[in-house]
């Protein structure tokens, strides 16, 4: 003990411990160093204490330290547990003791665990306090008759017998079990319990005490000896336990008080602390608690296979050995795999691989020697085995059968992994520092795979659409592989699975499309959740980015499973519900190849191009409201032209242009869009002796209407015989309300009838009615006989129901009729009550047959 | 005092909360909803298998304000939310009693 410390005031007089805590604190001691210095800093505390009431010589009265605090390992706001042995000769002694020593300790605001035996009630109470007897492992005298403490220590190893031993054993892992499903059952929890989740110290404890009673290793270096540990990974597990030993007393005083989990408001403080800085790929924050994960993995790495160890100890080896050899080098012990020849791995990695795609399939574990054998030998292979191609197919059989993680996370775990993808190396441990993720990005990959291949059963018609799942496996196992490098992920990541599809031996169209499945992975969910899926030309653009429906389908699968392995509370109903509209939306249309057309895409663009060009300054205007299919189906002039008069429309409520085409007659109609529109327009048609050939019909985006009606007199009369500027103006009446045209079409036709309308054989009338061609349409198809009124009788009918015709083909071959309108209700939505369809079908047949000009 | 609460298209929520910012609106509540109301759920088939969707995805964004506040407020989601389609959303109005911060114990005004 440092005298001029003690010397120091507040020390001994105390006497505050935490002052002298706090003087350690501005010493700038840390890690064990602080331990130690603590713990003797208390020592010296309760020894004067305790020698000023009891005196010399202390006969059949000790003071004991317990757990961490008899380790020498007491953190600033650990619990000081503390055992006053006494012999029953002594007892009178003991409220003055405990009076001297609990009291200013209590005082001082320390938590102190407290216990008054003596040795035959130790002995008792370990039999049924497991926790308690935990605590004697590491037990110290601090002060007082050492010859009290020789006897319990006697006492307590007597105790152990060969029984109570393997008991001990048994009962440690099994709370090392119920502790690891408490806090966390993998070191990848962001927000990770340096003390109790799995790989905290508490493992590294349940080593050492384990060893001590079982094997009887007095410290960590006998381990070695013993050859439980190579002297590599004794380094990295002292280094790993030193290295939290500083975090976890930053920790508590960070908190002031006996904070164990490394909570995000905490992160950043200690992680400045410990000086780790922001660089330009990451933040100092996410390096800090990747090397915590690190130093969490490597502990539980070590117990994991220290207690496997264990196990094979204290199991009684069964009746039957059930052995099981599959293949040269790879057998089944005692529902282990092991790889038996140290040869085989090196000269043929991808038994190693292999063994690995067996333990997914079979969900057998891999012995943790051969796990060791695999960790020395995978790190000096030739370079040359990760381009070979049976390595690639068993690497993708692992990814393919694990629908546990416990095969994936033994191939990383034991360095394999990184070996054959260093890529992948960058991520191990790695954090991102978000809100959403609860792992390590290593961990939310491994998850990513195994929610992809729990996705098989639900969507089994998806995944036998996808003629190989190799890339999707791969593709899902990295997609983050881009994270931690700065900049876009996606982008970053896209870029660096290139390499390793060509490694992996996929060809040049399979790696291209495992690029644009990394680098779109959030494509759907952020589309899906920002934009407006009710906007066909949106859904669109989504499929044409896509393209295929092979790789919709592999994007939608991925983002299902990312979001499932990111965190309990990422993937729900809300965001399957929004998912889904994408997804089958963009189906749809990838589906209507011609819409995704190559051709079609320049074609537009072309037109575009156009346009702008003779617009000049108006087209930033205009090009935002035209339709596709209505810069397809007009010149660049026409359009131009169409803009020009749409300026016009602003005057005249109507503009009808009739331009002579010899056997037809061609009618640009511009007006603005209402309810029941083609229904006036066809009537006043038909009461100028027009029937409509044809017709092209749009609606702008801002309402505009353009229509191209081809027509032909149904009286032979010739062009100029029309009387057209009486046509523009009964439109106009008959757009303002103002025309009964039903009527008027009565008494016409009641005067043509006798001579024009002569019943043949009438072809069979059908009204066809559909929701599933189009997700943004209802598209209603009448076939019919020809007659110059049918188009009014139908689309009024329409109109009648309040229906909108938002496109519509208009088409006679002979004098059958088929007219396909695409229809939306009056709120904007397809028709989708089953009552009012059936309803609207009677209505449509009816004004179809019905003829009666 | 008032309370907003704004059923809105998911997609509007940023447009909505921008919006409501540039108007000094300091805190909001937005959750995930499903519901209907006159946009009923629609059928989804695709290759043969059929989705039902009863309930569609809606965000809820709840808001206390000072009661001079609620036309503006009001008329601002509205603004930003609207589509012209049906779906759009709807905004409600409630009486708010009192509200107190947690960490001060404020009441009334202050503790918007």
């Amino acid at each position: 003990m440092n005298q001029g410390l003690l010397a120091e005031k507040g020390v001994f007089d105390i006497l505050t411990p935490r002052q002298a805590l706090d003087s350690l604190w501005k010493r700038g001691l840390s890690g064990l160093d602080l331990l130690r210095q603590h713990s003797s800093l208390i020592d010296e505390f309760i020894k004067e204490k305790f020698y000023a009431v009891v005196g010399e010589p202390p006969d059949g009265l000790c003071m004991v330290a317990l757990g961490g605090y008899g380790r020498k390992e007491l953190f600033p706001y650990s619990d000081i547990d503390l055992l006053l042995l006494y012999d029953k000769r002594r007892s009178s002694f003991i409220e003055k003791v405990t009076e001297a020593v609990f009291y200013p300790l209590w005082d001082a605001g320390l938590d102190v665990g407290h216990g008054v035996r003596t040795i035959e009630a130790c002995i008792e109470d370990i039999k049924n306090d497991f926790f308690f007897m935990v605590s004697l492992i590491d037990a110290r005298p601090i002060c007082g008759d050492r010859a009290l403490f020789t006897k319990l220590s006697k006492k307590f190893s007597d105790y152990f017998g060969s029984g109570s031993r393997k008991k001990f054993a048994k009962d440690m892992m099994l709370h090392r079990a119920e502790r690891h499903k408490r806090y966390g059952n993998h070191t990848y929890l962001l927000e990770p319990n340096i003390k109790e989740s799995r790989g905290g110290l508490r493992d590294l404890h349940a080593i050492i005490w384990t060893g001590k009673i079982l094997f009887g290793l007095r410290n960590m270096e006998e381990f070695c000896n013993a050859g439980l540990f190579a002297k590599g990974e004794f380094d990295q597990i002292v280094k790993a336990r030193d290295e939290l030993f500083v975090v976890r007393n930053r920790l508590h005083h960070a908190s002031g008080r006996k904070n164990d989990r490394l909570y995000f408001e905490y992160q950043e403080e200690i992680a400045k602390a410990l000086r780790f800085y922001d660089t330009k790929d990451m933040l100092g924050v996410e390096r800090f608690m990747r090397n915590v994960h690190r130093n969490l993995q490597t502990i539980s790495v070590a117990s994991d296979l220290f207690f496997e160890h264990v196990q094979d100890v204290i199991r009684p080896s069964p009746v039957a050995v059930s052995s099981r050899r599959f293949c040269e080098g790879i057998e089944e012990i005692k529902g282990r795999l092991i790889i038996s020849d140290r040869e085989i791995a090196s000269t043929k990695p991808y038994i190693m691989l292999k063994a690995f795609a067996i333990a997914a399939r079979e969900g057998i574990p891999v012995h943790y020697r051969s796990r060791r054998l695999i960790a020395s030998v995978c790190t000096d292979l030739n370079p040359k085995w990760r381009y070979s191609k049976k390595c690639a197919r068993y690497f993708t059989e692992i990814l393919a059968h694990s629908t546990d993680s416990t095969a994936l996370e033994q191939f990383m775990g034991s360095g394999l992994l990184c070996a054959y993808i260093p890529e992948f190396e960058h991520l191990r441990a790695l954090v991102i520092h978000d809100v959403y993720h609860v792992n390590t990005v290593d961990k939310h990959l491994v998850e990513s795979v195994v929610q992809l291949n729990r996705l098989r059963k639900r969507y089994a018609a998806l995944f036998q659409d996808i003629a190989d799942d190799r890339v999707l496996l791969i593709a899902t196992f990295l997609h983050d592989i881009g994270k931690g490098r700065g900049g876009r992920h996606a982008q970053k990541g896209a870029e660096i699975v290139r390499d390793i599809g060509k490694r992996l031996g996929l060809d040049g169209h399979e790696t291209e499309c495992l690029s644009f499945l990394v680098a779109n992975h959030l494509y759907l969910i952020d589309n899906a959740t920002r934009r407006d899926l009710e906007d066909e030309s949106l859904i669109l653009k989504f499929a044409r980015h896509i393209q295929s429906p092979d790789r919709l389908t592999m994007l939608y699968l991925i983002t299902i499973a990312d979001s499932m392995a990111t965190g309990p509370n990422v993937w729900n109903e809300w965001k399957e519900a929004l998912l889904l509209e994408v997804y089958h939306k963009t189906a749809h249309l990838l589906e209507q190849h011609e819409l995704v057309d190559p051709d079609r895409i320049a074609a537009v663009k072309w037109m575009k191009q156009k346009v702008s060009e003779l617009l000049g300054d108006r087209a930033r205007g205009v090009l935002p409201v035209l339709p596709e299919d209505y810069l397809l189906s007009f010149t660049p002039e026409a359009i131009c032209l169409h803009m020009d008069l749409k300026n016009d429309l602003v005057r005249s409520r109507v503009i009808c242009l009739p331009e002579d085409r010899g056997c037809f007659w061609s009618v640009l109609l511009m007006t603005r869009d209402r309810t029941g529109l083609l229904s006036k327009i066809c009537g006043t048609f038909a009461l100028y002796n027009l029937n409509i050939l044809q017709a092209q019909i749009f609606t702008l985006k801002d309402g505009t209407v353009v229509d191209v009606l081809d027509v032909r007199s149904f009286t032979q009369d010739s062009f100029s015989e029309i009387n057209w500027k009486g046509l523009c103006r009964d439109l106009k009446m008959a757009l303002q309300d103002r025309l009964g045209i039903s009527h008027r079409l009565a008494a016409k036709f009641s005067r043509l009838r006798p001579v024009e309308h002569k019943v043949s054989i009438r072809p069979k009338t059908k009204v066809v009615i559909d929701n599933k061609q189009s997700d943004f349409f209802t598209i209603i198809e009448v076939y019919s006989q020809d007659s110059p009124c049918l188009l009014y009788n139908i689309t009024k009918t329409l109109a009648d129901f309040n229906i909108n015709i938002h496109k519509a083909k208009i088409g006679s071959s002979a004098d059958q009729v088929v007219d396909v309108f695409y229809v939306l209700d009056s709120l904007g939505q397809r028709v989708e009550d089953d009552e009012l369809l059936k309803e609207l079908g009677k209505a449509l047949e009816y004004a179809a047959t019905s003829c009666i000009f | 005092m008032k309370k907003i609460e704004a059923i809105i298209k998911p997609f509007k929520l940023d447009d909505v909360k921008d919006a409501l910012y540039e108007t000094g609106i300091k805190g909001m509540t937005v959750s995930e909803v499903k519901g209907h109301g006159r946009q009923k759920g629609h059928k989804e088939i695709y290759r043969g298998a059929e989705y039902v969707v009863d309930f569609i995805p809606k965000i809820k964004i709840e808001i206390i304000i000072d009661a001079e506040m609620v036309e503006q407020v009001v008329e601002t989601i509205r603004n930003a939310a609207n589509t012209g389609k049906i779906g759009d959303g709807k905004i409600f109005v409630l009486p708010v009693d009192d509200v107190i911060r947690v960490r001060t114990g404020e009441h009334g005004k202050d503790a918007i």
